[in-house]
């Protein structure tokens, strides 16, 4: 089964929002990411399919600089992240912002979940007292989750409550490219729909682009503008 | 990286070989650290007429090497190491090679004894379980692990040798001068043999094989043996610890009944500041400690064979000892109560007129030697006794904190920290700074902070490996933000929590380095002192010594307990996670708390097989 790869719109003139080039991701003697190239726009959607262990989560984390690429090139807003040190890219992380599969281990089990949607804005030194409180009861609002579930723990909420407070402490950051790494497939079925629905709406509020890790071929269906797929670390003709 | 790349084992072995060396080294710079000049003693010593004139002095130091230097110091001392030379005795003047061979000898008869006696205790504690088949684990043997050999041995010599006066207490004659040493050194060995295997049986006895085997019509002696040997190699390193139980213990035990083995030899050269004679005899007890575990590797490569290479044979976790928390509560509540009112009285007034008084209403537990309140003392000895084991946990817990976060280094280290019994630690120390309480709290936080560093690294592997530590880098946090803000919070409380559980053990340790005189100095009321000055007259005035004796008691009590009791919690609080996962994930997702349950238990294990040491 192959579907035509539609070439994606342009949306603008310049450079994609994310070009990646020959990515090689190594573990000792396996080369889990082999020589693997893709771009992504501002604004689209691009899933990334494949079986179990054929290296999508090493591909999202070299993208992310969360482990760093053995070769290859990631320019992402024209900026070359591979060539940056860490105290050079900590500046631009947010700009990237991953959500994970597991709602609850992507957050700390000690912190309330208002404070942890806060803590990126300490940790990017844009909090007052004042705007602050705000802007986190905003995003908890816009992602479906009531006032009072910023004062309970993870534990204390549903996968999917959980997962919204994950994207709200992911959107806080600001940034242009969500990294979803199977963001629903932890779910439950009946809750999966309401948390792909609130990315699209997200997606078309804020322009967001989205990397999108997923394996439910209808989800893909639906969600993505654009499929690559992935078997033993390369990309096969999609 | 290039660490991960050479493996765990090879950074272990590199820094067990450094602070080996390091041990070494400073065994052999022992002259030069105490950095006091022994040049008076050791001329008193050899000639009491002598005028200690310059000159005199000067010859001494002379002829002793120490205006040489450190270096040319070890060298030469480590160069007659190679030729069989271990010097010459500051004091008598002899050489210490014989002294240390013919203590080794006696040392080595009272150790395979005390060995008989361990392994004899062991079986008789292990047997009731294999015969239920099922049953609970080694209370007993825990408690008996826990009483320090020095406290065992001042009341066998007090009951059997005094009271009863069926067996000599005193010297090295006979047979008979070798029952009573041989008891108080195995019992707390045998308490440590027999706990470990009774704590490993009930979950081998649970396994299904055993069901089958059964079912199949297989005799209850042949289940019995297999289970033994299913459950036997996995401990096989750990009965390391009961070697190095053994050479610590021997100080104190050979200390009371007047035993001319190695370890009295060792304790005499380190009062006397004659420092040949220490080294020889340190020397000796640290490769008696280290080489016990060679035949325990030995023994477990010829139990596991193949199995041994492919990592496959772990014992299911053991099932907790239950305790109820009233028991702790309890012993901390009396010993409370007898400390406050110790505390309102005056520890210090010696009355002639009031010497070895029995108890009465005006002193509710009698007086010492000198007319001193012996509930006062005791009193007050708890508040120093306790005050410095604080200093020392809290010491502990740092250096367990920061080791946490190089566990292959921590690895190797605690190897040779585990491998020194607190007493010979104490005697270095002693010999290099003059015996006090200080020196004896250095000795303890040197060899007692392994099982912390121990469970404070399997808590950051734990935190590590969360994928919201992850999200922390994602968001731009530095690691200085990470570390304090999530990794430091997440391990701090567990390990204190462990460090104050380890409290009493750690007052013991100090306890009977003060027994033998290397801790806290007369007039000092320090509980192992109460009990060394009490036992001078323990025939005229017995409730003096028995009134420390049965603190240390409940102390010892109260270090089991407590250890117990965190076991048993950290059970349930894995099961009331696991429960509450089930209860909120239906679509149960891998999470960081479904690792939970391993990794604690593994190191409160690791807790069980160590506190036998804290003697």
């Amino acid at each position: 089964m192959s579907t035509p790869v539609i070439p994606p719109p342009r949306r603008a003139a310049d450079d994609p929002l994310l070009d990646v080039r020959d990515l090689v991701v190594r573990y000792g003697p396996v080369t889990a990411v082999d020589h693997v190239s893709f771009t992504l726009e501002a604004g689209e959607t691009l899933a990334l399919d494949g079986p179990s262990g054929c290296g999508k989560s090493s591909t999202v984390s070299a993208v992310l600089q969360l482990r760093r690429p053995d070769a290859g090139e990631v320019r992402f807003e024209g900026r070359e992240l591979t060539a940056l040190t860490e105290r050079e890219l900590r500046p631009l992380r947010p700009r990237m912002q991953p959500v994970f599969q597991d709602p609850y281990g992507s957050l700390s089990p000690r912190h309330r979940i208002r404070d942890a949607v806060a803590e990126p804005l300490r940790v990017q030194g844009r909090w007052d007292d004042a705007g602050g409180p705000a802007r986190v009861a905003e995003l908890l609002d816009r992602v479906g989750l009531e006032p009072a579930h910023g004062d309970r723990f993870p534990h204390e909420l549903s996968g999917g409550q959980c997962q919204r407070a994950g994207i709200a402490r992911a959107l806080v950051s600001e940034p242009r490219l969500l990294v979803l790494d199977e963001p629903v497939s932890a779910l439950d079925p009946s809750v999966r729909a309401g948390v792909l629905n609130l990315l699209a709406g997200l997606q078309e509020e804020l322009g967001l682009a989205y990397l999108f890790i997923c394996h439910d071929p209808a989800v893909v269906r639906h969600f993505a503008d654009r499929t690559i797929e992935m078997r033993d670390g390369r990309l096969v003709a999609g | 990286m290039r660490l991960r790349a050479r493996g765990p084992a090879g950074a272990a072995a590199l820094t067990r070989l450094v602070c080996l060396t390091a041990v070494l080294a400073a065994v052999g710079l022992l002259p030069w650290l105490s950095g006091r000049d022994p040049a008076l003693t050791v001329l008193r010593a050899r000639s009491a007429e002598q005028e200690p004139t310059a000159e005199a002095l000067d010859a001494v130091r002379r002829d002793l090497g120490l205006d040489a230097g450190p270096l040319s110091l070890l060298g030469d001392w480590l160069s007659g190491l190679l030729r069989g030379d271990l010097g010459i005795s500051w004091v008598s003047g002899t050489d210490v090679l014989p002294s240390v061979l013919s203590g080794l000898q006696v040392s080595l008869g009272l150790m395979s004894a005390a060995l008989g006696v361990a392994v004899l205790l062991a079986c008789a504690l292990v047997a009731p379980v294999l015969v239920r088949g099922r049953g609970s684990a080694g209370a007993f043997g825990a408690m008996l692990a826990a009483v320090p050999e020095f406290l065992l041995a001042t009341v066998a010599l007090l009951v059997c040798g005094v009271w009863l006066g069926v067996l000599p207490t005193s010297g090295w004659q006979g047979p008979e001068y070798l029952v009573l040493p041989a008891v108080a050194l195995g019992v707390p060995a045998g308490g440590l043999l027999g706990r470990l295997v009774a704590d490993a049986l009930p979950a081998v006895l649970d396994e299904r094989w055993v069901e089958l085997w059964r079912e199949a019509g297989v005799s209850r002696a042949r289940v019995a043996a297999a289970a033994l040997r299913r459950a036997l190699p996995p401990l096989v390193p750990q009965f390391g610890m009961v070697a190095v139980g053994l050479t610590g213990g021997a100080v104190a035990v050979e200390t009371v009944f007047a035993v001319p083995g190695i370890g009295r030899t060792a304790l005499g050269a380190a009062k006397s500041q004659d420092l040949p004679l220490l080294q020889g005899c340190v020397l000796a007890l640290l490769v008696l400690g280290l080489a016990a575990g060679a035949p325990a590797a030995l023994v477990r490569r010829r139990l596991l064979g193949p199995a041994l290479r492919d990592a496959g044979l772990t014992l299911p976790a053991p099932r907790p000892v239950r305790a109820h928390p009233a028991v702790p509560v309890a012993l901390g509540a009396v010993l409370l109560v007898t400390i406050g009112w110790g505390l309102l009285r005056d520890p210090y007034t010696v009355d002639a007129t009031a010497r070895l008084l029995p108890p009465s209403w005006a002193r509710p537990l009698g007086t010492d030697g000198l007319g001193r309140d012996v509930l006062a003392r005791l009193g007050h000895g708890a508040a120093t006794t306790v005050g410095t084991a604080v200093a020392v946990s809290l010491a502990g817990l740092l250096l367990a904190l920061a080791l946490g976060f190089l566990p292959r280094v921590a690895a190797g280290a605690a190897d040779i920290a585990n491998a020194l019994p607190p007493v010979i630690v104490g005697i270095l120390v002693a010999a290099a700074t003059g015996p006090g309480t200080g020196g004896a709290a250095l000795a303890v936080a040197l060899v007692s902070w392994p099982p912390l560093s121990a469970h404070a690294a399997a808590l950051v592997q734990e935190v590590r490996a969360s994928a919201f530590l992850t999200a922390q880098r994602a968001i731009g946090a530095t690691p200085w933000w990470i570390l304090t803000r999530h990794v430091l919070p997440s391990v701090a409380g567990p390990v204190a929590r462990h460090a104050v559980l380890r409290l009493p053990g750690v007052a013991l340790a100090l306890a009977s380095l003060g027994f033998l005189g290397l801790g806290a100095q007369p007039p000092a009321p320090e509980w192992g002192l109460l009990l060394e000055e009490s036992r001078a007259y323990v025939e005229r005035a017995p409730w003096a010594a028995l009134t420390p004796a049965v603190a240390l008691a409940l102390l010892a009590g109260l270090a089991v307990a407590s250890a117990a009791y965190t076991q048993g919690r950290t059970v349930q609080h894995a099961r009331r996670t696991s429960r509450r996962a089930r209860l909120l994930r239906r679509p149960a997702p891998a999470d960081s708390t479904a690792a939970r349950p391993g990794s604690p238990s593994r190191s409160s294990r690791k807790e069980v097989s160590l506190d036998g040491n804290a003697t």
